[in-house]
């Protein structure tokens, strides 16, 4: 057909002033064999997407690896690394397509394996590593770095280079908190789309030309979004490094829980990075519901605590009169305190919204039944700073926990002022305190001359500090619990090492003040205990949580891809490192469990 | 020797003296209950032998192993494939080398690598040698087991100057470590190969010393012809492999029977005997070390100048210069270190003739730097197995000596 | 000489037989089903076609994630063609028991007394089921890959000597 049509086109063109040309043929695009979609074949199997789907897209829902530094799933394309061209049948001039923008239509036939790709992603990477620094031995992406990912995948062959590298910025401090190797960056562009697209801020961008090219901020302009820290996460390769973590660990030694952030009350779900009992950083973990891939700088600093300023010993009375004790000790000293008190007049009980669900749940669960109480107070961290992104203005990551738990339990709350006035007025001579973090530190003054003060603190706190018995808490890295994020979702994290020094979670320090005060309690894990008081939550949804569904998105598997909890994940010389005998996390990891 | 009566035979032993007439006592009847090892002097490896003797003969003989399981297996498939090859010296380690290079043509066969030509004759060369080493080993050992120390005392020597030459070629001298995924670590020093070829000189003067020595010896002859016999057919069914497999009269070698490396170019016989009993198991060796000497000989003949391992970053390491100093070698050496080579998904078993025998290795990759599994056939596992029915009615005596015949090395039987 | 057996295999266990292939070397693989593994390698070692007189190598995997979970690996050889097959079994966890080829072969009882020890799998007809690396107080299997790789087990009390002997064994064998 298209045979016959070939002479009369040109005199159709030129008669085409006089006579009205016949109708055109029109080939036009194939009938699509599946209406609405698009089905076009990928390296010899067949693939049914919707209209749009770009080849790096259709490639990945099927399992095929195609090579990108530049592309991102949440960011725009720009195709400029272009290391994943692929052949595509309808390519103009038969050209290699970059897959990441080239979109599926019906028909197309798409290769990702030939020679010709694979001879193109190899000299790709040649190009890209020409003038890559001779860095990896002190560059802090080393083992989670696309470009050595890649090169043992696709390229594996010496260098051809016999002239100097070129030389550029090492250490280019871009904002307070990001600091810039411009050697090693490939110039993918991902910071850059993602300030202007993501943070919407856009500070940063690509200056000069061609082996000149740099990412920088603007001139006396420096990198200070509070989301800045994402750069570091999307880098592929070791440019972009945060100030924080540069040089403070290597990767492959970390183990990696999956972890709530702290810093707020949206709960961004986060990686966190740690070696023994130490944490080194917080990385975004995917959750399209709640924080995408993304988190704020604020947050990223939240592992700090964790690691100072923590109590890690229990202290009777407070002032020069204190002094160290064992934690059954104190157990038992609040727990004839607190009879003492509940005889004369009662005890005043503050929960934290910073302690986990089952922490409040236990604590309301003594609160009622061994204190009976009729109301709680609820501290916590002051409201900060909040935007429309993801940053919430209450610092606190469960204050829904404290309401469900004192739901649970039929508890009035009260704000943390009336406590305070209460203990000014002298009409509360007695306080329990889960959580040491209270709003204002004026309040905290006024309590600390409450005669009984029994306070469970994290941290180093003035409430810690004026506590007439004083119990070690563990944060949330040293045992498994739950958050409610402010929309009500109850979000799971795991622990990341045994607890510290003496320190034991909010709830079993809980159950041992209950236990002092004679009550029968015998769940000693987060997860006994909430089998044990959750039923109690009713009425309220928290969407459909179940406890022992962690989710798996984000579990890095690392150079060293053992169970989070095998000892082997560590360094050597911290490998001998078991769960305290008798611990309530004894039975995690090491000791065998499961045969 | 730890040994037990048991209750009765203590109880009737002393009446005995009170009896009226000593002469008159009935012999004890009472089976008696030896168990040797697991630490004892004559025994061989860490294995215990319960022993049910009827006077001097044994009556039963049960093996009990396990005193040298070290999970070698669990131990490899958590670790790098490149770092298995210290865990695979310590498997027969009279003949480390040997064990090296199975596992590394086991690891090629799943890569489907070619390993050039130079390191294949370096291969055959050091698992000669060590064969042996091996040999001299058992043969030594057998000697002295009767009573010959001075043939011991000859087989250690000469097997000592051939671990000097290995300490020359790598660096230690039993925990060898000498073979790599696609080659071998290191090039010959500079006149070893005469150094060595002055070295099987003076073993084969040793050897042909405990030849004269042992072979038409009396008492050798007597304690050890038509002792723990082997027919050719049971021999195939219990799973024999090497010299005893060969010295039962089964001519199975895998150096013939599938040649590796570059046993095909290489003119040399299987010795093969008739009784399969303990003389035979030593005569195939004594003959086996001629056969390997000459195979040495020959590969120092052939070997010709060339590349020792080959130039793939995604298999061996890149030379320092390049680590040092190009991006592509130090990424290439901090992959290959922290995450091993990417051996392709599949599963193999390769096997090699060592010195005891067949020597396997089942692998299973799944893709990853570590081997998800690996498994072991070790050579004398299944003669090891079969010990308690070859000894079937023989001498106390003759246990030890057995055992030496098969050449039981516990490193690599339990793993 | 080799693709013979895969299809004197194929021809003579059709249901059985339910896969196979040539693995990296040109190694014959086939995989068959648990319930007939006796009668495949009772032809094997019978047919003169066949004529594998030797087990030189057998064992186990865990394919833990897998369903079904664990595999048993016969590498079989035939001394007069000089040819090898590797039969691949798959076996559930839930039903970790074969037939015994010991009756077949004789070398295969510490293969399978390995099998036991390190993985579980039980061999139904086999004289002397017992542990063979690990003593018999041994809680588990340590091969297979849910065994956590420094699981600690407690010292065991020292036995008395007439129970020398690991296990209770077969009447009359002791």
């Amino acid at each position: 057909m298209a045979e016959e049509k070939k002479p009369e086109a040109p005199a159709a063109g030129v008669a085409a002033a006089a006579v009205k040309p016949p109708p055109p043929p029109t080939p036009g695009p194939p009938a699509p064999r599946n209406p609405g979609m698009v089905t076009a074949v990928v390296d010899g199997r067949e693939v049914v997407v919707k209209p749009g789907t770009t080849v790096i897209e259709a490639a990945q829902a099927m399992g095929i690896d195609i090579p990108y530094y530049c592309w991102h799933k949440r960011l725009s394309v720009a195709a400029n690394c272009r290391q994943c061209l692929v052949e595509m049948s309808n390519a103009p001039g038969g050209k290699l397509m970059p897959g990441c923008q080239a979109p599926l239509s019906e028909g197309v036939v798409v290769k990702t394996d030939t020679p010709r790709v694979k001879d193109q992603q190899r000299a790709t990477l040649e190009f890209l590593l020409l003038n890559h620094p001779v860095d990896c031995s002190i560059c802090d992406q080393a083992g989670e770095c696309k470009l050595q990912d890649y090169y043992m995948q696709y390229d594996a062959r010496p260098s051809r280079l016999d002239i100097p590298k070129n030389v550029k910025g090492k250490r280019v401090e871009l904002g307070p908190t990001i600091t810039l190797d411009q050697e090693r960056c490939i110039l993918c562009t991902r910071c850059v789309r993602f300030m202007s697209e993501v943070a919407g801020n856009p500070q940063l961008g690509v200056a000069n030309r061609g082996t000149r090219s740099v990412i920088t901020a603007f001139p006396g302009r420096p990198l200070d979004d509070r989301y800045a820290g994402n750069v570091v996460d999307i880098c592929p390769v070791g440019a972009l490094t945060a100030t924080d973590f540069r040089f403070r660990g290597r990767v492959w030694f970390m183990s990696s829980a999956r972890s709530i952030c702290v810093g707020c009350s949206r709960g961004c779900n986060v990686s966190l990075d740690y070696l023994d009992t130490t944490a080194y950083r917080l990385r975004p973990r995917e959750n399209q519901a709640v924080n995408q891939e993304w988190m704020c700088d604020q947050g990223r600093t939240t592992y700090r605590p964790l690691n100072v300023d923590r109590v890690l010993a229990a202290r009777l009375g407070r002032g020069a009169g204190g002094q160290a004790a064992t934690r059954d000790e104190a157990l038992a000293a609040a727990g004839v305190a607190l009879a003492a008190a509940k005889g004369q007049g009662g005890v005043a009980v503050l929960l934290s919204p910073a302690a986990a669900l089952e922490d409040l749940l236990a604590a309301c669960h003594v609160a009622k039944l061994a204190l009976g109480a009729t109301e709680v107070f609820v501290g916590g961290r002051p409201d900060g700073w909040h935007d429309d992104f993801l940053k919430k203005a209450d610092e606190n990551p469960d204050r829904k926990g404290v309401e469900l738990a004192a739901q649970a339990y039929g508890l009035a709350i009260r704000p943390f002022a009336d406590l305070a006035a209460a203990a000014r007025a002298g009409t509360v001579r007695a306080a329990w305190v889960v959580g040491a973090e209270v709003p204002d530190a004026a309040g905290a003054e006024a309590l600390a001359l409450l005669p009984v003060l029994v306070v469970q603190a994290v941290n180093q706190a003035p409430l810690a500090a004026a506590a007439t018995v004083l119990l070690p808490a563990s944060p949330h890295a040293e045992y498994d619990g739950t958050f409610v994020n402010f929309e009500g979702r109850a979000q799971r994290f795991e622990a990341a090492w045994y607890p510290r020094g003496d320190a034991r979670p909010h709830l079993a320090l809980c159950a041992g003040v209950g236990r002092a005060l004679g009550l029968d309690l015998r769940w000693a894990t987060a997860r006994e205990a909430w089998l044990a008081l959750s039923p109690r939550i009713t009425g309220v949804s928290i969407w459909d949580f179940k406890w022992d569904s962690l989710p798996s998105v984000g579990r890095r598997k690392g150079l060293l891809p053992l169970a989070a909890g095998t000892v082997d994940g560590r360094l050597a010389g911290q490998r001998e490192r078991l769960a305290p005998e008798g611990s309530e996390t004894a039975e995690r990891g090491v000791a065998p469990t499961s045969w | 020797m730890s040994s037990e009566q048991s209750g009765t035979l203590k109880a009737d032993a002393a009446p005995a003296a009170r009896r009226p007439s000593e002469l008159d006592a009935p012999m004890p009847t009472k089976r008696m209950l030896v168990n040797l090892g697991p630490s004892h002097p004559a025994m061989h490896g860490t294995t215990r032998a319960v022993v049910e003797l009827d006077g001097e003969m044994l009556a039963s003989c049960k093996l009990d192993i396990g005193f040298l399981h070290r999970g070698f297996e669990k131990s490899c498939e958590n670790v790098t494939w490149t770092q298995c090859f210290p865990y695979t010296d310590r498997l027969n380690y009279v003949s480390s080398m040997m064990n090296n290079v199975g596992f590394a043509l086991a690891v090629e066969k799943l890569c489907k690598l070619e390993v050039p030509e130079r390191a294949q004759y370096l291969r055959v060369i050091t698992s000669e040698i060590h064969r042996i080493c091996d040999h001299l080993t058992m043969v030594g050992a057998l000697g002295m087991e009767l009573g010959a120390m001075t043939a011991f005392l000859y087989a250690i020597e000469a097997r000592d100057l051939l671990w000097d030459r290995i300490t020359e070629l790598c660096g230690a001298r039993v925990t060898s470590n000498y073979a790599r995924i696609g080659g071998v670590s290191r090039d010959l020093p500079d006149g070893w190969v005469e150094k060595t070829v002055q070295t099987l000189d003076r073993a084969v003067a040793l050897r042909d010393e405990i030849d004269g020595l042992l072979t038409r010896n009396r008492i050798f002859m007597d304690r050890t012809r038509n002792v723990a016999p082997v027919s050719r057919q049971d021999a195939i069914e219990l799973g024999y492999t090497g010299p005893c497999l060969r010295a039962s009269g089964e001519p199975y070698d895998v150096r013939k029977a599938a040649p590796y490396l570059v046993y095909d170019r290489l003119d040399f016989d299987i010795p093969v005997g008739s009784n399969g009993d303990n003389f035979d198991r030593y005569l195939i060796r004594i003959e086996e070390m001629k056969q390997s000497d000459k195979i040495v000989r020959q590969c120092f003949a052939q070997l010709a100048p060339g590349e020792i391992v080959v130039t793939d970053f995604r298999y061996t390491l890149p030379p320092k210069p390049l680590v040092y100093g190009t991006i592509e070698g130090v990424m290439a050496h901090f992959k290959l270190i922290m995450e091993g080579v990417q051996v392709p998904a599949g599963e193999a078993y390769s096997c090699t003739e060592a010195a005891n025998g067949e020597l396997g290795f089942y692998l299973v990759s799944d893709g990853s730097g570590r081997p998800y599994k690996l498994g072991l056939r070790a050579p004398v596992w299944p003669m090891l197995a079969s010990l308690p029915w070859m000894l079937r009615g023989a001498l106390l005596a003759d246990l030890v000596p057995t055992f030496d015949s098969i050449n039981m090395i516990g490193g690599e039987v339990e793993q | 000489m080799a693709k013979d057996v895969i299809d004197a295999l194929l021809a003579r266990f059709p249901r059985i037989v339910t896969d196979a292939y040539q693995g990296p070397g040109g190694d014959d693989v086939v995989f068959v089903r648990k319930d007939q593994i006796v009668e495949v390698c009772r032809f094997l070692k019978d047919d003169p076609r066949m004529g594998f007189n030797m087990a030189p190598y057998i064992t186990a995997v865990d394919y833990l994630g897998q369903e079904p979970r664990f595999e048993v690996v016969y590498n079989l050889y035939a001394t007069a063609l000089n040819h090898r097959v590797r039969l691949r079994v798959k076996v559930p966890e839930e039903d970790a028991v074969l037939a015994s080829v010991t009756g077949l072969w004789r070398g295969a009882d510490w293969f399978e007394r390995y099998c036991y020890d390190m993985y579980g799998l039980r061999f139904t007809g086999h004289p002397d089921l017992r542990r063979l690396f690990m003593y018999d107080e041994f809680v588990g299997h340590p091969l297979r890959k849910d065994y956590p790789l420094r699981g600690r087990q407690p010292l065991i009390p020292e036995r008395e000597m007439p129970e020398a002997f690991r296990g209770p064994g077969p009447a009359g064998r002791d």
